[in-house]
């Protein structure tokens, strides 16, 4: 949800939040006069969504600020559409595909799951029915309330929550200990090398599916891009784990299923990818981007990653298959800087483009990213799963921002040193 | 079966499928549906890698399938084709295409039969489209009526106008002779550049584009209409450079200057990929109705890329030079055929929609033009690089005698 200050503040014309809810308000109008949406087809109902479209056109952004009786009703106005922009993602979005096993509940183990993805991934099987249980080593609490999370939704979360306390390298224990238990589904969240996986296998044979977290770092670097699932990959990468252990799924026989992220985002992330541009943002620092800044990378949200992971539970679709799960724009280096200012309300910033070859940063990184396009296309999910990211990146980075960053909170601190180094030579590049 | 909610928009599958995608279709089986409820033409259906789930977005995909109208429901087409430049080959194979699949086809060249602008291909080759059974006229396009004989058509795809004074007179005649669809090839150059690609459709364009000029009189002159957006083209029969301006530096050894830092993205297709996309769009008009499709390959490629793509493809080495086109004092655009930015559209209507599919393959195809290229006799031939030369020089590289 967006910050209601920040909707005050925001000039209509130039809030690009708005601007989205402005086009989604107008296409769930339309929809619903063009009789799209089940119960649309009582006149009434038509009649009334023709009566909000004019009076949404007539709430075009204005030009200046001075509007804010406008602004006002407006939100009046945009809260009530957003229930039937809700309603509309709930109704018209199709659920898991062709599987009829959706609805039963299942007895599912995360591998991991109090970190990050799993963190989301868990509350949504949870609030589905199913049986959770999370195998860590009880380093960090099981459950933690979430920025956001009520304190009932909390309760009730935690009180269901199963723990099986162990360490995954310990494959004799990891063995022993699930097949005692037995598991129908099992995620593997944190799993990086394909060893890891066999003593899961071995303990469950009768495993339905086995979901896998891979990762779009083992696609062969390209040219041609997007990267696509069947694009050649890099046995050699710093991913090979994970391509290991995709083949050895394949290898076992066992009915699995492989997600390919690119880079995720969104609240509680321990990588810095939003929080480093967060940080000198905050601090009115340039940022220094390396190379010409038009290089095009992708982030994805955890919460539609987490999304992904359950649409591919039980789906037979995902029967065997790897999918790229990511956002559906791609965005360049300094268009990334320039919405992580938009989404958390700072001025647009200034960058400092260098080389970094002429540059030697030690084993420190000057900038969280790739120096290179990366990028895949999420097109398979779309079409196979029928998935599709619930957030765009301005407001995606809005919802890490105001429940993570904008609260205070952020996994590493502010290291400015290479940004000195950089900054004292300040050396423009060609763009 | 799913019901069909059609409107004077494209189709939506209002409820989620329930009888039509069942676990007993092979999965291999696309079949599309239209609102015609009879489909007396469905004949061959096309296997593809995925089942395509349909999925609620503001373009309104369609369901699951796509069919291939057989040969039965044979359409008359007229294409209006521009008589230079890089749009000029789509009309070409657009007509053989459309031959082959049995509809009737005429191609009217703008200008004059005998006019110089004729002896360059793809007009030189238009033989080929006579003898697959099409017809071929010239005239000014505000005579189209004429120019036709008076013959009246189901689809009218004008790929020749940049703005609503060159497609209009096209346009009014084409409503008020009945033609049911019409088709426009506009230009993916109206979008807008943004800080995210691809550019999709439905993302915002330029106002003021004489293209969106265009696209926005169709769609409130014709129920049912389409808008095709292309970038780049390579194929046998090209009116304009493309990879020709590779090769001509790779062959003799020439440095390749490419303006920034040749990261910048651009989509270049196979002529053959925007033909097929057009003719889905022709014989699915209903699925294709009230779109506005991306007329590109489904993968970018950087400049740096395509010029190592090209030396590849020719079996000989590339030496990349960047430069900033203001400090070397050049006009980009003179110097380099291909937009000094990120320029990348992606097919994604085409594939939710038609299910279409991309076979541009730049490595493979590329190998084929050299090939061409050298039969032609192309990289024997003289020739001036004065641009290129001014772009070394104020990089103090050394020009190749």
């Amino acid at each position: 949800m967006i910050d209601p200050d920040a909707n005050k503040a925001c000039n209509l014309g130039l809030c690009p939040i708005k601007r989205t809810r402005y086009n989604e308000a107008r296409s769930v109008l339309e929809d619903v006069l063009y009789g799209r949406i089940p119960g649309s087809e009582d006149g009434g109902t038509r009649k009334r969504a023709e009566e909000l479209l004019l009076e949404l056109e007539s709430k075009q952004p204005p030009p200046h600020l001075s509007d804010l009786l406008g602004l006002n009703l407006f939100d009046e106005f945009v809260n009530g559409l957003e229930e039937m922009v809700r309603y509309r993602r709930k109704v018209l979005q199709p659920k898991v595909g062709l599987q009829v096993t959706a609805s039963s509940e299942k007895n599912i183990l995360i591998m991991g799951g109090t970190r990050f993805i799993g963190v989301f991934l868990s509350r949504l099987l949870v609030k589905e029915g199913h049986q959770v249980t999370l195998f860590t080593r009880g380093k960090a609490p099981i459950a933690q309330q979430l920025p956001g999370e009520s304190d009932e939704e909390f309760a009730e979360f935690s009180s269901k929550i199963l723990h099986l306390k162990g360490d995954r390298k310990d494959y004799d224990f990891v063995k022993s200990s699930l097949s005692a238990k037995g598991f129908d589904v099992v995620y593997d969240i944190n799993g990086r090398e394909a060893d890891e996986v066999e003593p899961i296998l071995d303990a469950l044979p009768n495993l339905e599916q086995f979901i896998y977290c891979s990762s779009a770092g083992v696609y062969l670097k390209s040219d041609l891009l997007p990267h696509c699932e069947t694009d050649a990959v890099d046995p050699k990468s710093r991913h090979k784990g994970k391509l290991n252990t995709e083949s050895v799924l394949e290898s076992k026989g066992v009915n699995w299923t492989s997600l390919r992220p690119v880079y995720i985002y969104g609240p509680l992330n321990y990588n810095p990818v939003e929080e480093w541009f967060f940080h000198r943002l905050k601090a009115g620092r340039p940022i220094p981007i390396p190379g010409s800044g038009i290089q095009v990378t992708q982030l994805g949200h955890v919460k539609d990653l987490a999304r992904a992971f359950v649409q591919v539970l039980g789906n037979e679709k995902a029967s065997r298959q790897v999918f790229n799960i990511s956002g559906e724009k791609y965005v360049t280096f300094d268009g990334l800087a320039r919405a992580c200012a938009k989404a958390a309300g700072f001025p647009e910033p200034e960058l400092v483009h260098y080389n970094p070859k002429e540059f030697d940063f030690g084993k420190k990184k000057a900038f969280p990213f790739r120096d290179q396009h990366f990028f895949a296309s999420v097109e398979k999910a779309k079409h196979v799963l029928g998935w599709k990211p619930e957030f765009d990146l301005v407001e995606g980075l809005a919802d890490s921002y105001n429940l993570d960053f904008g609260r205070g909170t952020y996994r590493k601190e502010a290291d400015f040193s290479t940004d000195d180094m950089i900054l004292g030579k300040k050396l423009v590049l060609q763009a | 079966m799913a019901t069909l909610a059609s409107s004077s928009s494209s189709l939506l599958l209002s409820s989620p499928p329930s009888k039509l995608a069942q676990a007993s279709l092979p999965p291999s089986l696309r079949l599309s549906f239209s609102s015609y409820s009879h489909l007396s033409s469905l004949v061959s259906i096309s296997p593809s890698s995925f089942l395509a789930c349909p999925a609620s977005s503001r373009r309104s995909s369609v369901s699951a399938f796509t069919v291939k109208a057989s040969a039965a429901e044979k359409k008359k087409v007229l294409i209006v084709n521009t008589n230079s430049g890089g749009h000029a080959v789509i009309g070409f194979y657009l007509a053989k295409e459309l031959l082959g699949s049995g509809h009737e086809v005429t191609i009217m060249t703008v200008g004059d039969e005998n006019s110089d602008k004729m002896k360059k291909p793809p007009f030189n080759r238009f033989n080929e489209i006579v003898s697959a059974g099409g017809k071929t006229v010239w005239g000014d396009p505000a005579e189209v009526g004429n120019v036709v004989g008076g013959v009246t058509f189901d689809v009218v795809l004008d790929n020749n106008g940049k703005n609503l004074d060159a497609v209009r007179p096209v346009a009014d005649w084409a409503k008020s002779s009945g033609v049911k669809q019409f088709l426009f090839i506009s230009s993916a150059g109206i979008y807008k550049p943004a800080d995210e690609p691809p550019h999709v459709e439905g993302d915002v364009v330029k106002p003021d584009a004489g293209h969106v000029q265009v696209e926005k009189y169709i769609s409130e002159n014709f129920s049912n209409w389409a808008s095709f957006r292309p970038q780049y083209m390579i194929g046998s029969g090209n009116n304009k450079d493309c990879e020709e301006w590779f090769f001509d530096r790779i062959v003799r050894k020439r440095p390749v200057p490419i303006p920034g830092s040749g990261m910048q993205f651009t989509n270049i297709a196979h002529v053959r990929d925007l033909s097929s996309m057009l003719t889905l769009a022709v014989e699915n008009p209903e699925a294709a109705s009230s779109n506005i499709f991306n007329l590109v390959s489904d993968r970018a490629v950087t400049l740096d890329g395509m010029a190592k793509l090209c030396a590849q493809a020719a079996g000989l080495p590339v030496e990349i030079v960047h430069y900033d086109p203001k400090a070397a004092g050049i006009d980009a655009k003179k110097a380099f055929p291909f937009r000094n930015m990120h320029f990348y559209a992606e097919p994604r209507a085409a594939k939710d929609i038609l299910g279409w599919r991309s076979t541009t393959n730049l490595p493979e195809d590329l190998k084929e033009r050299f090939e061409e290229y050298v039969k032609i006799g192309r990289d024997k031939k003289a020739m001036q690089f004065e641009i290129d030369d001014k772009i070394l020089e104020s990089l103090k590289v050394p020009i190749p005698v």
